[in-house]
């Protein structure tokens, strides 16, 4: 009898590209499992993933949790007998998982390789500038108007109250791509839930937690972890990187407030006090924080990028491109957005301009982006910490039961 | 004759089983042979064995009747405590320079032992992998080889050494001895030069030192041995507990890049052969073995199946990668059981790690010009009349370095004719 195999060319290529190909040295020793720090008793990992990844079981990994639980601090690469690196290979696992999750599929694989950048970066650049174009708002302002408004008639100004147009434009550009993101992550979040709870068996449970007490049982837990990153912590080798994630994070939620708040005022109080339009003073306490933030933001991306350069000529990290583009995205919206702030500050409008154009792109592709590309982790790994505490809960370990 | 024949002489380098059945089979057919050796000793890693494969022979067995060969042969040369300096010329006409450390005992010593009784400076016995202290002037063990006293001169005080000398009845101790250098002109070179036990404190995680119960293979072979530390009592180093629990850690730094990348082979057997030994005193004990595969090849599969069989033994697939000391002198091995995918704390009260070998030779053999793999065993050479035998050649049990040592003789002899 003659048998027909057909190797998974597709998984093995995406693994490749990911920086997961040293998975084949891999001879199931299992200390991986015991020198990762996060690994529980119950259900280890990534010795487990390990396997299910040279057999090319694909489906099994993408509804893994453990796959998402690993914060990749590389300390079972340290110590593998064989080079295996299993800490890059459960990366370059989440590189696929975020690929297959993704939707729609053309654009999550359009994520996964760096040849395609230039399309990447094209597309909203595309976008932004026909909006420019479209917009009529098409020039740049004398140096009296540009200390006034700032940016804030890039895409032009009509008398229109409800709805500045530079409002308008913006909300088409950035609400399309977060639109886009939230469609994505909602689907892949959805079906990443029901295969997780595929893959401990579960059918029916009996009881089921409400909305309010999901949230309150199993993701605020994780939320407020994953604020004070104590999984981080655990890890021994790269235990640095929470000094460049945790001042990036709090950039992040610092200016995801400043956002909020200038949305608010702009768009809802803007209607009523027209004055509130225009650039913040730089005293207020909103212009401070997102200052704060920019620079954390900014400092943050910098010492993971300093880390990841370090640890890569240490030969302890592989170069991917799945690392190094939420890197570049991260670093382009910051250092555009403090750019053009200190150029609107010194008065230089033409590269003014420029600059604020390139952070509409770099923001536009941040958000886009975001469910087919490292960045998908803020979505898909609090979840998975959310299911690791819900299926150690009574609602699955029911204790009548055992 | 051939052009690299010169006076066809065989220069041995290592003392061990290996070394001694190439020394042997070389001088049994007519050839002058020099046998040289670091230790103090000849018998090597054997001597220190309680039984060895293939058929549990106590050292004694083997060793015995070929010390009593090489004593009635006048074709071979033995040294002690000495090591190759340089090497020079080429197959047929090697000249090898060698280096003898003072023993401070001549060879008009008959090991009556007075000396030891007046010594009372104590130094780690090395045989017993430092498992005790013995005097500093010493047999190293009841079957030595030349059978003569060593003095350690460096750990015994003036007073000592004043009384030790006055104590030998035959004018045996000679503290003025001095370092020798001799030459050698030899056709061909036999390196068996064996094998050293991985040093434990290298494989960090397993926290050798934390605990005494934590001990090593050998040191379990002399743990087991009548002429051991304990009499060949298997107790818990320290506070000779007799241990109701054993762990085994296989591949204790062995077929892992980061320490000996090779697998050493007889680790495996080892472990089913100290699992022998405590079944002999110890019929209830739980035994556990970690292991990631285990490789019993050959005839050797019925040892591993009798054992396996054994209802308080459990092998578990997953490799031991921590271990915790407990305050009541025991250790917690934690391994994943790779077949149920679930981790397992193991408390135990003795825990063996199964250490591999690693070349003894090292780096020296690289400044000597010896041809070595990237693990650090020699690769035989007859073309530049160098030839390996033994555990110095691969990791192999005392079966196959007996093959690989006759192999190796006959390599040599031709060479030299």
């Amino acid at each position: 009898m003659s048998m027909n195999v057909q190797p998974d060319l597709e998984f093995i290529k995406a693994m490749k590209e990911a920086g997961g190909d040293t998975l084949k040295q891999c001879y199931q020793c299992a200390t991986c499992s015991v020198a990762c720090p996060l690994s529980s008793d119950d259900k280890p990992f990534p010795r487990k993933e390990m396997i299910l990844a040279q057999w090319g079981l694909k489906e099994k990994l993408i509804y893994d949790p453990n796959v998402f639980l690993c914060h990749q601090c590389g300390d079972c690469t340290e110590m593998c007998p064989r080079g295996a690196r299993p800490g890059d290979v459960l990366g370059a696992i989440r590189a696929y998982a975020y690929r297959a999750l993704g939707w729609p599929k053309a654009l999550a694989t359009l994520c996964s390789s760096v040849k395609n950048l230039p399309i990447l970066i094209g597309i909203p650049a595309a976008a932004i500038l026909f909006c420019w174009l479209i917009s009529g708002g098409m020039h740049i302002p004398a140096g009296e108007q540009f200390a006034r408004v700032g940016y804030t008639q890039f895409f032009g100004h009509w008398d229109f109250r409800l709805l500045a147009k530079n409002v308008l434009f913006i909300d088409l550009i950035m609400l399309t791509a977060v639109g886009i993101a939230l469609t994505s992550l909602y689907k892949g979040i959805s079906a990443l839930w029901k295969g997780m709870e595929a893959s401990i068996g579960l059918k029916d449970v009996p009881y089921r937690p409400s909305l309010v007490q999901f949230v309150k049982k199993f993701l605020w837990p994780s939320l407020i972890e994953i604020l004070q990153h104590n999984r981080f912590r655990e890890c021994t080798v790269n235990v640095d990187r929470v000094k460049g994630h945790r001042p990036l994070m709090l950039g992040f939620i610092g200016l995801f407030i400043v956002t909020c708040y200038s949305l608010f005022t702009q768009d809802v109080i803007g209607i009523f006090i027209p004055s509130m339009h225009g650039p913040i003073s730089m005293w207020n306490p909103v212009k401070l924080l997102a200052n704060v933030s920019a620079v954390a933001m900014i400092g943050g991306i910098g010492i993971l990028w300093l880390n990841r350069t370090k640890m890569e000529a240490a030969g302890k990290a592989t170069n991917t491109f799945y690392d190094w583009f939420l890197i570049w995205m991260i670093m382009g919206v910051g250092v555009t957005g403090l750019a053009a702030e200190l150029l609107r500050i010194i008065g230089i409008p033409s590269l003014g301009y420029v600059v604020y154009y390139l952070h509409l792109i770099a923001v536009a592709m941040l958000f886009l982006y975001m469910p087919y590309t490292k960045f998908a982790h803020i979505a898909y790994r609090t979840f998975a910490m959310a299911f690791e505490r819900y299926r150690e809960s009574s609602y699955i370990k029911n204790p009548l039961n055992q | 004759m051939s052009d690299t024949a010169g006076n066809g002489a065989v220069l041995v380098v290592g003392g061990g089983i290996s070394g001694i059945t190439a020394a042997l089979e070389a001088a049994e057919v007519g050839i002058d042979v020099f046998l040289v050796e670091k230790n103090a000793y000849f018998g090597g890693r054997v001597a220190q064995l309680n039984q060895y494969f293939p058929k549990l022979c106590p050292p004694t067995c083997g060793l015995e009747i070929n010390f009593k060969r090489i004593k009635d042969n006048r074709k071979i040369r033995t040294y002690t405590l000495t090591t190759v300096k340089s090497i020079t010329g080429g197959p047929g006409n090697f000249e090898v320079q060698l280096e003898t450390m003072p023993r401070y005992i001549n060879s008009n010593c008959t090991a009556c032992g007075d000396c030891g009784q007046v010594c009372t400076d104590e130094i780690d016995d090395a045989f017993n992998l430092g498992m005790k202290k013995i005097k500093a002037a010493y047999l190293p063990h009841e079957m030595a080889f030349p059978r003569r006293f060593v003095l350690e001169k460096n750990a015994c005080s003036p007073a000592t050494l004043d009384a030790v000398k006055a104590a030998c009845k035959y004018n045996a101790v000679d503290l003025d001895m001095q370092p020798q250098t001799f030459t050698l002109k030899v056709s061909s070179i036999i390196w068996s030069t064996g094998w050293n036990p991985y040093d434990a404190n290298k494989i960090t995680n397993l926290n050798y030192n934390s605990s005494q119960a934590i001990i090593t293979n050998m040191m379990m072979e002399r743990l087991a041995a009548d002429n051991g530390p304990t009499k060949g009592k298997i107790v818990r180093p320290g506070d000779n507990k007799e241990p109701a629990s054993f762990a085994f850690v296989q591949c204790a730094g062995s077929r892992d890049e980061n320490h000996l990348e090779h697998c050493s082979y007889i680790c495996c057997m080892a472990t089913f052969k100290h699992i022998s030994y405590i079944r002999d005193q110890y019929p209830e004990a739980k035994i556990y073995v970690f292991y990631i595969d285990l490789r019993t090849p050959g005839k050797y599969e019925h040892f591993r199946e009798k054992f396996m069989a054994d209802p308080n033994s459990t092998f578990i697939k997953g490799k031991v990668a921590d271990i915790v000391a407990e305050r009541d002198g025991g250790v917690t091995v934690i391994a994943e059981n790779a077949v149920t995918g679930t981790k397992i704390h193991q408390k135990v009260d003795l825990c063996i790690l199964a250490t591999g070998m690693e070349p003894a030779l090292g780096a020296q053999g690289k400044a000597l010009g010896v041809n070595m793999d990237g693990n650090g065993f020699i690769v035989s050479d007859p073309e530049r009349g160098m030839i390996s035998a033994g555990c110095a050649k691969s990791a192999v049990d005392v079966y196959s370095s007996g093959q690989s040592s006759t192999a190796a003789a006959l390599k040599a002899i031709q060479i030299g004719r």
